[in-house]
């Protein structure tokens, strides 16, 4: 899905939305008030500067309109693979947009991810996974990597995982997965505006991810062993 | 006092994840939390054959450091790498919200992994999302969180970007630090990308010299256990630092460095840049002598 068409979807009582070749913010219009977008489009991958673009208007955010909700629209190929942001220190960088992301919630701001598009590996979590909450729609993919690497790496057959895969949801690429595994809180799906109108009543105080993994069954252990060692 | 000697020295590099603990310690206070024998391992790899550690790659406790009360997360990089799957990152995300109710007086984190676990994807992506919100609250109580990073794993993918989350980061010259490797890159963007076969380019690269230099670590350390410990023990007690004038701090610092260093294609041409004279002779210096060379830029 385009990123305008979403955005439609999202806010029919209108919004005023900025777009820049890969980076997208403005507000939008919601029941409860006016909120802030921030968002990604033509899947690009993390660098250095697209990175700070971000962190800039999450900042903004924060100074200007205290409190104020923030959706960001991800849709992203992962981190950039270069020689270059490496050597500047890439993951300081993508520390620095999620701290700005969790800042953001503890100061009384809902943030809530939508991936729309694409989200994979360090992109993913970069701009996606630490937001308060993280959505996803049907027809977007959430990775952390494809199936044939997969099959490199562990030097198994690619037969043997795609068969692997639809049973067990700890490994394999796909929206789903990242649901079973709580990762994505849930699939939006029909009327966007009442998914996002109910994801903004939503508490953001605790981390439900591991939780929602147990439940679901993606995830067996991480919920009980933190719980046990936390209350021990 | 011989063995004292001995073990005061301990290489860092070298060393298991439980050595390094016992190490970095006051004698005999470390208590594992959640050990080996509670059985536990990965529900996981049996899928892929791969044979499970009772203790996931990871270990996790409290005790003393120069008679502070400390916790203490160990990666332990030689079991796959250190990498992060559902058991080892629900391990210290359990730990560090143990710190809320325990309140020590900060926590270590000994990095020593490549990061996600792609036997467990999945688990291992949002582990590392869980294990930064986790951290981070520890921090916005205050408690401060220092990353040591001086494995034969460095601190790769999810791992990487945990350790940005710290507020003092503690590398020597061989801790690497990193998101893609260069492996990683030259296998998916090409060999004229990243030669990963050019070891003094990814030294240069994601060496503990290049990080220090351009101010991603607090600390550069020798490669000795306790020369780790005393670096911290010179920081304790500190105050954590989470709020919106340190990530506007921060973000001032990064925006600088992007511009400033712009189209660097090599850690030579940033360390000329940052004023050394003489950058291909950084590599062969020992921590102290550029140390003593970078107080006096």
């Amino acid at each position: 899905m385009k990123a305008k068409e979403i955005l439609e979807k999202i806010f029919p009582s209108g919004f005023a939305v900025q777009f820049g070749e890969q980076v997208f913010s403005g507000t939008g219009e919601t029941s409860s008030g006016t909120i802030a977008v921030i968002g990604t489009a033509n899947h690009p991958v993390l660098g250095l500067s697209i990175i700070l673009e971000l962190s800039e208007l999450l900042l903004r955010v924060m100074r200007d309109t205290p409190g104020r909700p923030i959706l960001m629209l991800v849709d992203n190929d992962g981190q950039k693979m270069a020689l270059e942001d490496e050597l500047l220190g890439l993951n300081q960088y993508i520390a620095h947009l999620v701290k700005l992301q969790d800042l953001a919630r503890r100061r009384g701001h809902p943030v809530i991810a939508l991936v729309y598009g694409n989200s994979c590996a360090g992109g993913f979590i970069g701009f996606g996974l630490c937001a308060g909450q993280t959505y996803a729609t049907p027809d977007s993919n959430t990775s952390v990597m494809i199936l044939p690497a997969i099959a490199r790496v562990t030097k198994l057959p690619l037969e043997y995982l795609e068969e692997l895969s639809k049973t067990v949801a700890v490994f394999a690429p796909g929206v789903d997965n990242f649901e079973r595994t709580g990762g994505v809180q849930s699939v939006w799906e029909g009327d966007l505006n009442r998914c996002l109108e109910e994801a903004l009543q939503k508490e953001q105080s605790v981390d439900q991810r591991a939780e929602l993994g147990a439940q679901r069954g993606g995830r067996p252990l991480a919920a009980k062993i933190s719980k046990q060692i936390a209350d021990a | 006092m011989k063995n004292k000697k001995r073990q005061s020295t301990r290489n860092y590099l070298e060393a298991t994840a439980r050595q390094r603990i016992s190490d970095f310690l006051d004698k005999g206070t470390f208590c594992e939390l959640f050990p080996p024998t509670v059985g536990v391992s990965s529900p996981h790899l049996h899928y892929f054959s791969i044979p499970r550690s009772f203790d996931d790659g990871v270990v996790i406790g409290e005790g003393m450091l120069g008679g502070f009360p400390v916790a203490v997360v160990a990666q332990e990089g030689r079991f796959m790498g250190g990498a992060i799957g559902e058991v080892h990152s629900a391990k210290i995300v359990g730990l560090l919200k143990r710190c809320l109710r325990s309140r020590p007086e900060a926590l270590l984190f000994l990095f020593d992994s490549g990061g996600v676990r792609l036997q467990e994807a999945n688990a291992g992506e949002l582990g590392v999302a869980e294990i930064i919100r986790a951290l981070l609250d520890v921090r916005a109580t205050g408690i401060p969180v220092f990353g040591v990073i001086g494995g034969s794993c460095g601190a790769f993918g999810g791992a990487g970007i945990i350790s940005g989350c710290c507020d003092i980061l503690m590398v020597s010259e061989e801790g690497r630090i990193g998101v893609s490797g260069p492996e990683v890159i030259e296998t998916n963007m090409g060999v004229e990308v990243f030669d990963a076969r050019d070891k003094a380019l990814v030294w240069r690269t994601y060496g503990g010299k290049n990080r220090f230099l351009q101010g991603q670590a607090n600390e550069l350390v020798e490669n000795s256990v306790a020369e780790f410990r005393a670096a911290i023990l010179r920081y304790l007690p500190c105050p954590a630092n989470y709020s919106l004038e340190s990530l506007e701090k921060e973000y001032k610092e990064l925006k600088k460095r992007a511009e400033k260093f712009s189209g660097s294609h090599d850690a030579l041409e940033v360390w000329r840049k940052l004023g050394f004279e003489e950058p291909e002779k950084i590599p062969a210096l020992t921590t102290d002598e550029l140390k003593m060379l970078r107080e006096k830029k």
